[in-house]
């Protein structure tokens, strides 16, 4: 029961960092001039909403199936949690403001305040990930002891991996949803920005393994190495896929990059959902942080009839939008 | 400064800006699934522009509804993990089932909503906004159970220091949930109702050409606002009933309440339990705005003939009163919330156990930080609104019909 929703949480988190993460990605990428930018927003248009929310759901769950960890890993990793959440407000509220005043001027800055939240969005969420991965100092009594346990090299490693990692993606989104004439200059910086990935994430890999923290913590190491290599074979598949023109493989492959570390997190920590460097048997068990019985119990008759519907409406949206976006989009971001 | 002081503060302001938005939220998606309906039976174009007005300005404020309700959500975990950990059990599943059924599907069929003009068959574009109202309604309700839950904890059991969940049916009959959620519903209906009359009234004055557009927006606002006043009154003085019963500390002295201080003061040792005298004052304000907006329904005769118009001073009226249902609600989640003080959940669980044991300088950090963040968000809002309010209706940008190149206004390059 617990392993159920454990992966379920995993699974909404991941889900998030693809979707979200390529809202990211496309907000870097406004970075790069104004024509390009109205494009992009109309890209990403009527899946913004609906990409966030699994977000929202995914510390929902938290809340409900892991009460305990919810409260020790929030307020333990205090400054990654508060840098990403920051990056998301100025994304959501960036993207659906951005173009509601007329002058130029504004929309300008409210695409610079894009930009800003999504870097700060990435960065927020590698942190977290490493943050778990490298254990937290949880004492005897259950809390976590300070903060600055966090400023590692390899924390600040997974952060810029992560944020290349969603340059990369939104890249690559924008490669299949733009009007084909829009999608080969986007094409070439994505290919660019694969390699880019590559190097960042092997270097966190190395860092990480040199970390005496993350060798401690890592419960599976054989595991956390094998999905690292994944995730490195994940990007130079979506690199091989951009030089062929197959798009639609390369988002498949980037979207994997982005899920790929979560499940390295969680595979890695196994069976704990919080490592403890304070006091060995100070952590949290993925068992002792579930909620108790009655509660997963209700939840679970909840979840049962209501996934299909979740997914088939989100499913539905992606259905009704598929395709390139052309002059006829409904412009509205 | 302590860190329980400034984690009060940070959810005392965070808290205050969502419920301003979505307050609105939730009483203009009522009004506008009455005009797409209406212009979905009647196939009259004047209420496909209402509905792309109105729409517009839903949209607008539904932008900090998201950016606080987040903050909210991860608020109790950043600043209140004692919460989660002593009565997470009970208190995260209305919580948990709320974000599932609510919020996920409300987005997402927002976002099909706002990109589905003129692509959607109507009847499926109709069916989006119904879905969009009908989750928002559900997302109050759940939120409405862990808040009573926390007024009147029920349906659980203590073992080993932690909560666990007995009883999910009694959480659901709650007798501090029934008329609250009631009152909230209804003083949603009475602030949406109120904004759409007031905006309608402020273009009536000044005499905008699509007079016949704002008589229609501005009788069907006052036509909502006014019977839901009525049972606005009616639901808040019903609340008195269980809430004397069950909070005996919240409103006032008298023998209850020295029972109940007694008994607490044997369980959990001496020490102060009656809220802030802040509570009470911010309640009979309310009173006073409800009694208020009571005799606002006088005017709704005026309706006849036009007569609201045609005087003028009427309008007048309601545009100043737009202020007071934000007010009123502000101090009504003071009163409920202030008056369970010192408890996070009445009786079992006081709100400094409930704070996370994390520093006084990260705690005003953050407070600092998202109270100027989600300020300046909540302000540079509200102006886009007032703005697009006034604007009028002529071309809003929400459902506008698809044009080769509608960006006309392109941004300079990026410095
Ligand atoms: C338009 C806004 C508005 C207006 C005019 C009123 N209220 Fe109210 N009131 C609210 C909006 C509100 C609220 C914000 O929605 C609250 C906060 C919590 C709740 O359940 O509703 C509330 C709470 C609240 C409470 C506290 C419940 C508790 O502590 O659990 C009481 C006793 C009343 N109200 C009673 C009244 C009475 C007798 C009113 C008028 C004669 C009145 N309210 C007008
Ligand atoms: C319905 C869902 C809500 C829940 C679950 C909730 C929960 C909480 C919690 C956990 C606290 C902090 C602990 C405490 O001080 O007791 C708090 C405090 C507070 N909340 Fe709420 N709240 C809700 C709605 C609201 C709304 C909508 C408002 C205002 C518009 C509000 C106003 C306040 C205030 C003013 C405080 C500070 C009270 C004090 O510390 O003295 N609450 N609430
Ligand atoms: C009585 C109090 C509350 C009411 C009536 C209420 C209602 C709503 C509504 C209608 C929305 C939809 C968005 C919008 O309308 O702008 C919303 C958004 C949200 N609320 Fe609240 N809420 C309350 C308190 C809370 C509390 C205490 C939390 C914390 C758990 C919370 C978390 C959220 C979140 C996370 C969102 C954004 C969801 C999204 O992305 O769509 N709300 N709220």
């Amino acid at each position: 029961m617990e392993l159920a929703w454990y992966a379920l949480l995993g699974l909404f988190f991941a889900t998030y960092l693809v979707l979200g993460g390529y809202d990211y990605g496309v907000g870097l990428l406004l970075a790069r001039g104004a024509t390009a930018r109205r494009t992009a927003l109309n890209a990403v248009g009527p899946f913004f909403l609906g990409n966030e929310v699994w977000l929202v759901a995914a510390v929902g769950i938290l809340f409900g199936a892991f009460p305990t960890l919810e409260g020790e890993l929030l307020s333990g990793l205090y400054p990654a949690v508060m840098g990403a959440l920051v990056g998301v407000i100025l994304v959501t509220a960036g993207v659906q403001l951005r173009s509601r005043p007329h002058t130029a001027r504004a929309r300008a800055g409210w695409d610079r305040v894009i930009v800003v939240g999504s870097a700060l969005a990435a960065l927020g969420w590698g942190a977290l990930l490493a943050g778990l991965l490298q254990g937290v100092p949880l004492r005897a009594d259950g809390h976590v002891d300070g903060l600055t346990h966090l400023f590692t090299p390899f924390v600040a490693a997974a952060a810029l991996a992560m944020l290349a990692l969603v340059a990369a993606h939104g890249a690559t989104f924008l490669t299949l949803r733009l009007p084909a004439e829009d999608a080969a200059p986007v094409r070439r910086l994505a290919r660019r920005l694969v390699p880019v990935a590559v190097t960042a994430v092997g270097a966190t890999t190395v860092v990480g393994l040199l970390s005496d923290r993350v060798r401690a913590a890592a419960q599976q190491p054989l595991a956390a190495v094998l999905l690292a290599l994944l995730l490195v074979v994940a990007l130079l598949a979506a690199r091989t896929a951009l030089a062929r023109n197959r798009p639609g493989v390369a988002f498949a492959a980037t979207s994997a990059a982005l899920a790929l570390p979560v499940a390295l997190v969680g595979a890695a920590l196994w069976p704990w959902a919080l490592v403890s460097t304070a006091e060995p048997g100070a952590g949290l068990t993925v068992a002792d942080a579930a909620a108790s019985g009655p509660t997963l119990r209700l939840l679970g008759w909840l979840a049962l009839p209501l996934l299909p519907a979740l997914l088939g409406f989100q499913a539905m949206c992606w259905w009704v939008f598929r395709g390139r976006t052309d002059g006829r989009a409904p412009v509205y971001w | 400064m302590d860190t329980l002081l400034l984690a009060r503060l940070q959810f005392a302001t965070t808290t205050t800006i969502h419920f301003l938005f979505v307050v609105v939220t939730l009483g203009l998606v009522t009004l506008l699934v009455g005009l797409q309906t209406a212009g979905f039976v009647t196939g009259k174009p004047v209420y496909e522009r209402l509905t792309r007005f109105w729409g517009q300005l839903y949209v607008i404020n539904y932008v900090l509804g998201i950016a606080t309700g987040i903050v909210m959500e991860f608020q109790f975990g950043l600043n209140w993990s004692g919460l989660s950990r002593y009565v997470g059990n009970v208190f995260g599943a209305p919580l948990a089932i709320e974000t599932l059924v609510a919020f996920f599907l409300e987005s997402t069929f927002l976002g099909m909503w706002i990109f589905g003009w003129h692509r959607l068959r109507r009847g499926v574009h109709l069916a989006l906004l119904w879905g969009v109202a009908f989750t928002a309604y559900a997302s109050a309700f759940w939120i409405m159970v862990a808040n009573s839950w926390l007024q009147h904890p029920v349906g659980y059991e203590v073992r080993d220091g932690i909560a666990h969940l007995t009883d999910f049916g009694a959480l659901l009959t709650n007798p501090t949930l029934g008329f609250a959620f009631a009152h909230v519903v209804s003083a949603s209906l009475v602030t949406g109702g109120m904004l759409m009359a007031a905006v309608s009234a402020w273009h009536l004055i000044r005499r905008t050409p699509d007079f016949a557009l704002f008589r229609t927006s501005l009788r069907l606002g006052l036509l909502t606002a006014a019977p839901a006043v009525v049972f606005l009154v009616g639901f808040g003085f019903a609340q008195f009933g269980p809430v004397g019963r069950l909070q005996p500390t919240k409103f006032g002295g008298g023998p209850d309440r020295d029972a109940l201080v007694a008994e607490w003061t044997a369980r959990f040792g001496s020490g102060d339990y009656t809220p802030p005298a802040l509570a009470n004052v911010g309640l009979g304000f309310m009173i006073l705005i409800g009694f208020t907006l009571f005799l606002g329904t006088l005017l709704v005769p005026l309706l006849w003939r036009d007569w609201i118009i045609r005087l003028r001073f009427p309008l007048w009226l309601i545009l100043l009163a737009l202020p007071l249902p934000f007010v009123a609600v502000i101090l009504g989640w003071i009163a409920r919330e202030v008056g369970r003080q010192p408890w996070v959940a009445y009786g079992l669980l006081p709100t400094e156990e409930a704070v996370s044991p994390v520093g006084a300088g990260v705690m005003l950090t953050s407070l600092v930080g998202f109270t100027l963040l989600l300020g300046t968000l909540a302000v540079t809002n509200c102006v886009l609104l007032a703005r697009h309010a006034a604007r009028g209706a002529a071309d809003p940008a929400l459902g506008r019909p698809p044009a080769p190149d509608t960006d006309t206004h392109p941004a300079p390059v990026f410095a």
